[in-house]
C-alpha cells in the first residue's frame, strides 16, 4: 500500500515538474538566436575549372529540361566564379537550404546546389515547402530558437519580422569584385535594414503593365475605340484610362486572338489569401503616393493609418469596378491563375510581377510576340494626406510605381556554417549563373544588375523581339530612376497588416461592403495591430520604409 | 492479481500515453492564450484576458462559427444519407457488390490536401473540367467559386466525395455484423423491405450511426483543405470557417496567442455542442428499442 | 421500379466517385499547354499525352522522387497505427467490459475524452507540438511524428472499437475465464480473434488518417523525415503544375487501394456474423 502511494505521488509529481519546466524556463524570454560563428570554412585546393572557360549546363550533375536548352555562358572573373569556387574544398561539410517548390527558385537552388557540391565536394541539401509555408516555417523555428537551415529563401517585405534573425552580408559581396557589386542602388536599398545588408540579392522585382499590341497598336481597334469612347487609343496613362479600355475591349476579338479563347479586359490577382493585396497596392499607389508629402504612404507622422484615406478608397473603387471585365473566374485568381490566364491570351492587360511577361514571351505561348510592357498607370489626381485635399499633379498624371517584393535569400544568424552558405549563395548568383537564370523565365530570377538592362542580352540570348524587349527595359529603367515610388510596408507584422487589407478588399470586391466601409474596417484593424505589436516598434521600423519612399 | 489490476491494465496504458502526449500542448495553449506572443514578440509574458476580450468582439470569428451550421451539419447529413444508402446496397444488394465496395472506398484514401487541388482543376471557371464539359453541351459557364451559392455547392461536392466513404465503411461494417435472427423472422412475417428497414435495420444501426455522425461532425468542423484551395474563403468572407480563420490568423500571420485563444473557445463550444447532441441522440434513439 | 432506383443509384454514385479520379488520371498525362490553355479531355484527340508528369515524381527526370517519402510515410503510419491499435483496443475493451469512474465522470465521459482530442484544429496545436518535440529533441524525427500522430489516431480507434466490443456477448469472456484464463489471456485468446473485423476497420481508419496527415508533418519536420503529403504539396510552385500534382494524387492512393482489397476480404468473409452468433 505504501509503495503504491509513493508510486502514485511520483506519477503526479514527475509530469508536473516536467511540464512546469517546459512552460516556464525555456520560454520566458524571446528566443534570441545565438550567433554560431562562421563555420570551418573551405580548405584550399587546385582549381578544377579553367579560368574563363565556357560553362555547359547540360554537363552539370542536375540538368532540368529548361537548363538543357539554355545557351552556353562564359565564366566570369568575380570572386565566386566557377573557377574561383572550384578552388574551395568543402568536403565533409554540408548546408541545408529552405526553398520554395520548383521551378520558381526551387529549381535553380537544386541545379546550382548540385554543381556547387561537385565543384567543392561539400553537400547541399534543399528542403522545399509550399510558398505560403516559408513564412510560418521560419517564424516557428526562429522564435523558438531552432535553426535547421543555413540558407533560407524569403521575400524582402518580411525584413521587419526577420532582420534580427539574419546575418549581415559582408560588404565585400556587394562592392569591389563582389558578385552583387553591380546591383542597382534601388535594390541594394531594399535588401538592407539600418544600413546593414540582410538579404543576398538573387532576384529583384517590380510590378508593371503588360498589354496586347494587337489591340493597343492596331488601327482597327483604335477606330473601334474612337467610335465607342471618342478617345484616342494609346497605352493607358491612368487607371481610369486602363479601366475604360478594359471595359471597351471586353468581349472584343483582337486580330491575333488564339482560337477558342474569349477576350476580356484585365487579368488580376483577386484571390484573397493569394497575394491579392499586392494588386490592390498597384491600384492605389498613384492616388495615394503624393511626391510632395514626405511623411509617409502607409502612415502619417503620427502613425495614423492612411489605408482609408480618399486616395486608397479611389483605388479600391477602381479595382471593384474592374470586376465587370475580368475573364471567366477572374474573381478567384491567385498569382498562378493570373500568370496562366494572361499567358494564354485571356485579357488585354495585366499588371503585377514579371511572370506573366515571361509566360507570354515563351515560345509555346499562343500570344508570343503580341505583348509589350509599360510602367503601371498613374492617376489624374493624388491625395495629399497633410492638407487633406486632392492635388492635381504636375503634367496631369501622377506616377507612383510599386517596387514589389520578390525572392531573396538570407543566412540565419544561428547557422553553424555561414562561410559555406555565403560561398554557395555567392556561387548561385555569379555572373554566369545569374545570366542563365535570367533567360529561363521559370527560375524566378529577374533583372537587378546594370548589365541586365541591355536589350542585346535578351534579344540574342532568348530570341525575344527587339521592340518588346525595349519596352520592358525602358519600363524597368523608368522605375529605377523614378522619384515617387511605393514600397512594401516593411515593418514587423507586415503579414498582419496585409492580411487585414486582403480581408477588407475581398469584402469590397464581393460587394459585401462599400470600398469606404471596407477600408474603414481595415484602418481600425491596423490600429489594433499597432497596439499589439507596439506603436513605437513599428514607427522605428517605418523610418526604414520612409527612407526608401523619399529617396 | 485482482480484477482491479486488470481493469486498470486495460485502460490506463492507452489513457496515460494519450494524456502524456497532449497535456503539454493543451496547457501551453491555455497559457499562451493569456500572453502576447506574435511576430515581433515571442515568449510567455502576461497579457491577462486581452486576447479573450478581443475574441469576444471579433465579428469574423463568430460569423465563421455560424457558418459551420451549414458546412458541418449539412455535409455530415448528406454524407450519412448517401453513405447509408450505399452501405445498404453494398450489404446485400447485388451480385458484383464486392467490387463496388472497394471502388466506393477509394475517395477516402486520397490525400485531402492534394485532392483539393484536383478539385480546383475541375472547378476552375476558366480552364476547369466542369465548365469545359458544360460548354460542350451548350450551357453557360457557372461561377463555381466566385458567387456565394455555387461556391458553397462546390465545397459541398468536394466534401461529400471525400468523406461519404467514411460513413459508408463504418455503416457497412455495422450492417454486416447485425444478428440475422430478426431479419429471418421479419421475412417470415412477410414484412416489406421498407418496413424491415425502418423497424429493424435502422434502430439496430442507431448506436453505430450516432458514433459515426459524431466523429464526422468533429472532422467536418475542421474543414480546411477544400476551402483553402477552392475559394480562399471567398467570395468576400462567405466561406470562411473557424479552421481557416484560425490558420490565417494563428499560423500565417503568426498571432500565436490569439490563435490559441480562438482555438480554446472553439474547443469549449464544440464540447458543449457535442454533449448536447449526444443527449439528444440518446433520447431519440431509445424509444426505437435500443 | 425498385431495381431502377437501385441500379441508377449504383451507376450515378460510381460515376461520381470515378469522375475526379479519372480527371486526375487524364490530367497526369497532359503537357502544361493542354492544362493551361483550356479544358481538354481526350488524349491523342485533344492533346498529345506525355509521361512528363510521372517522370517528374518518380525521380526519372531528377525533378522529384516520391519513393523515399513513400517509405517515410509507410514507416510513420505503420508505427503510429500499431501503437494506437495496441493501446487503443485494450482501452476500448476495458471501457466496454468494466466500469470506471472518478467522481461524476464515468465510462461515457472517458470515451468522450478520447474522441475530444480530435476537436482542436491542427493549426492551434502546431506550435505547442513544435516546442514539445524541440524539448524532447525529437524534431524532424520519425519517432516524434509517430508520437504526435498517435495522439490523433488512438481516439478514433477507441471510439470505433468500443462499439464493436459492446456487440460481443460477455459470455464469451466468462467462458474463457472459466477455462482458467486470466482476463488478459481471455482478451488476447478469444476476444481479439472475434473482433478481427472491427480491428481491421479501426486499423484502416488509423492508417488512412496517418497516411494523409499533412499538417503536423509539414510543421514538425525539416529535411530528414519528409512524408508523402509534404513531398507532394512541395511540388506546388508559383504556377500550379496540375499535371504533376494529379500524378502524385494517383501515386499516393495506390498503396492504400491495395489495403482496401484486404479490408473488403475481411468484411466479406462473414467474420461479423460469426462473432455474434
Amino acid at each position: 500500500m505504501q509503495k503504491a502511494k509513493k508510486l502514485r505521488a511520483l506519477a503526479v509529481v514527475v509530469p508536473t515538474v516536467l511540464i512546469a519546466s517546459l512552460l516556464s524556463g525555456t520560454f520566458t524570454t524571446g528566443a534570441t538566436a545565438a550567433d554560431s560563428g562562421m563555420g570551418p570554412g573551405p580548405k584550399k585546393k587546385a582549381a578544377t575549372f579553367a579560368v574563363g572557360s565556357l560553362i555547359d549546363y547540360t554537363k552539370q550533375p542536375y540538368t532540368p529540361k529548361a537548363y538543357a536548352s539554355a545557351a552556353k555562358v562564359k565564366d566570369g572573373t568575380q570572386d565566386c566564379s566557377y573557377h574561383n569556387t572550384s578552388m574551395k574544398d568543402y568536403s565533409g561539410q554540408k548546408i541545408t537550404v529552405l526553398a520554395p517548390p520548383p521551378p520558381n527558385m526551387g529549381e535553380p537552388m537544386e541545379q546550382h546546389g548540385a554543381m556547387f557540391a561537385k565543384l567543392t565536394g561539400g553537400k547541399v541539401i534543399v528542403q522545399h515547402v509550399p510558398v505560403g509555408d516559408l513564412y510560418p516555417k521560419q517564424q516557428t523555428a526562429f522564435q523558438t530558437g531552432v535553426s535547421p537551415w543555413d540558407v533560407v529563401v524569403n521575400f524582402s517585405n518580411w525584413i521587419g519580422d526577420f532582420q534580427q534573425y539574419y546575418y549581415d552580408i559582408p560588404t565585400k559581396y556587394t562592392s569591389g569584385n563582389g558578385e552583387l557589386a553591380s546591383m542597382l542602388p534601388l535594390y541594394k536599398g531594399i535588401y538592407s535594414w539600418n544600413g546593414k545588408t540582410k538579404f543576398f540579392g538573387i532576384d529583384a522585382d517590380r510590378h508593371f503593365l503588360k498589354y496586347r499590341t494587337d489591340v493597343i497598336e492596331d488601327p482597327a481597334a483604335a477606330a473601334f475605340y474612337k467610335d465607342k469612347t471618342g478617345k484616342t487609343l494609346e497605352v493607358p496613362k491612368t487607371w481610369a484610362e486602363y479601366n475604360l479600355m478594359a471595359s471597351t475591349f471586353n468581349g472584343y476579338k483582337p486580330k491575333g486572338q488564339p482560337a477558342g479563347t474569349a477576350f476580356a479586359g484585365s487579368s488580376e490577382i483577386t484571390k484573397r489569401d493569394d497575394l491579392m493585396s499586392t494588386a490592390f497596392i498597384n491600384r492605389v499607389a498613384p492616388y495615394a503616393k503624393n511626391p510632395n508629402v514626405k511623411t509617409g504612404f502607409w502612415f502619417d507622422k503620427n502613425m495614423v493609418p492612411q489605408v482609408n484615406n480618399p486616395g486608397f478608397v479611389q483605388g479600391l473603387t477602381d479595382f471593384v469596378a474592374s470586376a465587370k471585365y475580368w475573364p471567366q473566374g477572374g474573381g478567384n485568381f491567385g498569382l498562378s491563375d493570373e500568370i496562366t490566364s494572361y499567358g494564354r491570351g485571356d485579357s488585354l492587360f495585366s499588371y503585377t510581377w514579371d511572370d506573366a511577361w515571361s509566360q507570354s514571351n515563351q515560345s509555346d505561348s499562343p500570344i508570343v510576340g503580341k505583348v509589350k510592357a509599360a510602367p503601371n498607370p498613374g492617376a489624374e489626381k493624388v491625395w495629399n494626406s497633410e492638407t487633406k485635399k486632392w492635388d492635381t499633379p504636375a503634367g496631369g498624371v501622377n506616377r507612383a510605381p510599386y517596387i514589389a517584393w520578390g525572392w531573396s535569400s538570407s543566412i540565419p544568424v544561428a547557422s553553424k556554417n555561414k562561410q559555406m552558405a555565403l560561398d554557395f549563395l555567392c556561387f548561385f548568383a555569379n555572373k554566369a549563373n545569374h545570366a542563365i537564370d535570367l533567360t529561363i523565365g521559370r527560375t524566378g530570377v529577374n533583372p537587378s544588375r546594370t548589365e541586365d538592362f541591355t536589350t542585346d542580352f535578351w534579344v540574342k540570348g532568348l530570341g525575344w523581339s527587339t521592340e518588346a524587349t525595349q519596352s520592358w527595359i525602358d519600363t524597368m529603367n523608368n522605375y529605377s530612376t523614378a522619384k515617387n515610388r511605393v514600397f512594401d510596408l516593411r515593418v514587423p507584422g507586415n503579414g498582419q497588416f496585409m492580411g487585414a487589407i486582403a480581408d477588407g478588399v475581398a469584402l469590397a470586391l464581393a460587394g459585401q461592403k462599400t470600398p469606404q466601409a471596407a477600408l474603414d474596417e481595415v484602418a481600425a484593424k491596423w490600429v489594433e495591430i499597432l497596439n499589439t505589436i507596439g506603436k513605437d516598434k513599428v514607427k522605428a521600423a517605418y523610418q526604414n520604409v520612409l527612407k526608401l519612399e523619399n529617396s | 492479481m485482482t480484477s482491479k489490476f486488470y481493469k486498470r491494465l486495460f485502460l490506463l496504458p492507452g489513457l496515460l500515453l494519450l494524456i502524456a502526449i497532449i497535456i503539454f500542448p493543451l496547457l501551453f495553449t491555455i497559457r499562451v492564450s493569456m500572453a502576447n506572443w506574435n511576430v515581433s514578440h515571442s515568449g510567455l509574458d502576461w497579457a491577462g484576458g486581452a486576447n479573450w476580450a478581443r475574441m469576444f468582439h471579433d465579428v469574423n470569428f463568430w460569423s465563421s462559427l455560424f457558418r459551420l451550421f451549414y458546412f458541418s451539419f449539412i455535409t455530415t447529413t448528406l454524407q450519412y444519407i448517401l453513405g447509408f444508402t450505399a452501405a445498404m446496397y453494398a450489404w446485400k444488394g447485388f451480385a458484383s457488390r464486392r467490387f463496388f465496395r472497394v471502388l466506393w472506398l477509394v475517395p477516402l484514401m486520397t490525400t485531402p490536401s492534394v485532392m483539393a487541388i484536383v478539385w480546383r482543376s475541375i472547378f476552375r471557371e476558366d480552364i476547369g473540367a466542369a465548365n469545359g464539359l458544360l460548354s460542350k453541351i451548350g450551357i453557360d459557364p457557372i461561377a463555381w467559386s466566385t458567387q456565394i451559392f455555387p461556391a458553397t455547392v462546390t465545397i459541398t461536392i468536394a466534401e461529400v466525395w471525400q468523406w461519404t466513404p467514411f460513413m459508408f465503411l463504418i455503416l457497412l461494417a455495422g450492417l454486416l455484423s447485425l444478428p440475422k435472427e430478426q431479419f429471418l423472422s421479419a421475412e417470415i412475417d412477410g414484412a416489406t423491405p421498407w418496413r424491415t428497414f425502418w423497424s429493424i435495420t435502422f434502430p439496430l444501426m442507431a448506436p453505430i450511426s450516432i458514433g459515426a455522425i459524431i466523429i464526422r461532425l468533429i472532422e467536418a468542423s475542421k474543414i480546411f483543405d477544400s476551402i483553402f484551395n477552392l475559394t480562399s474563403a471567398g467570395p468576400g468572407n462567405s466561406t470562411e470557417t473557424p479552421a481557416y480563420y484560425l490558420y490565417t490568423r494563428g499560423l500565417r500571420e503568426f498571432q500565436i496567442s490569439y490563435g490559441a485563444t480562438m482555438g480554446l473557445m472553439y474547443l469549449i463550444l464544440a464540447i458543449l455542442t457535442l454533449t448536447i447532441l449526444g443527449q439528444i441522440f440518446a433520447r431519440v434513439s431509445k424509444p426505437r428499442g435500443i | 421500379m425498385k431495381k431502377i432506383l437501385k441500379y441508377s443509384f449504383i451507376f450515378i454514385w460510381s460515376t461520381f466517385v470515378l469522375v475526379p479520379l479519372s480527371w486526375a488520371l487524364v490530367t497526369s498525362f497532359k503537357p502544361p499547354a493542354a492544362v493551361n490553355n483550356g479544358a481538354t479531355f481526350i488524349p491523342w484527340l485533344q492533346f498529345q499525352p506525355t509521361l512528363d508528369g510521372w517522370k517528374d515524381i518518380t525521380g526519372i527526370s531528377g525533378y522529384a522522387n516520391l519513393f523515399p517519402p513513400l517509405i517515410n510515410s509507410a514507416t510513420v503510419t505503420f508505427f503510429s497505427t500499431l501503437i494506437s491499435l495496441t493501446f487503443g483496443c485494450m482501452a476500448a475493451y476495458g471501457l466496454s467490459r468494466f466500469s470506471y469512474g472518478w467522481k461524476n465522470y464515468k465510462n461515457p465521459d472517458i470515451i468522450f475524452f478520447f474522441i475530444s482530442q480530435r476537436i482542436m484544429p491542427p493549426a492551434v496545436l502546431a506550435v505547442p507540438f513544435f516546442i514539445l518535440l524541440k524539448t524532447l529533441h525529437l524534431l524532424d524525427t520519425k519517432l516524434g511524428l509517430v508520437l504526435v500522430l498517435t495522439s490523433g489516431l488512438m481516439p478514433i480507434v477507441v471510439w470505433l472499437l468500443v462499439d464493436f466490443f459492446n456487440q460481443l456477448p460477455k459470455e464469451i469472456d466468462e467462458m474463457a475465464m472459466l477455462e482458467g484464463c486470466n482476463p488478459f489471456e481471455a482478451f488476447v485468446r478469444t476476444i481479439l480473434p472475434l473482433a478481427r473485423p472491427g480491428l481491421t476497420v479501426a486499423g484502416m481508419f488509423a492508417i488512412i488518417f496517418g497516411w494523409n496527415d499533412l499538417f503536423f508533418a509539414l510543421v514538425l519536420t525539416f529535411t530528414n523525415v519528409q512524408t508523402l503529403p509534404v513531398a507532394v504539396v512541395a511540388l506546388n510552385g508559383t504556377v500550379t503544375p496540375f499535371w504533376t500534382l494529379s500524378a502524385s494524387a494517383i501515386f499516393s492512393i495506390l498503396p492504400l487501394v491495395g489495403l482496401a482489397f484486404v479490408v473488403e476480404r475481411f468484411l466479406s468473409k462473414g467474420g461479423f456474423a460469426g462473432a455474434v452468433r
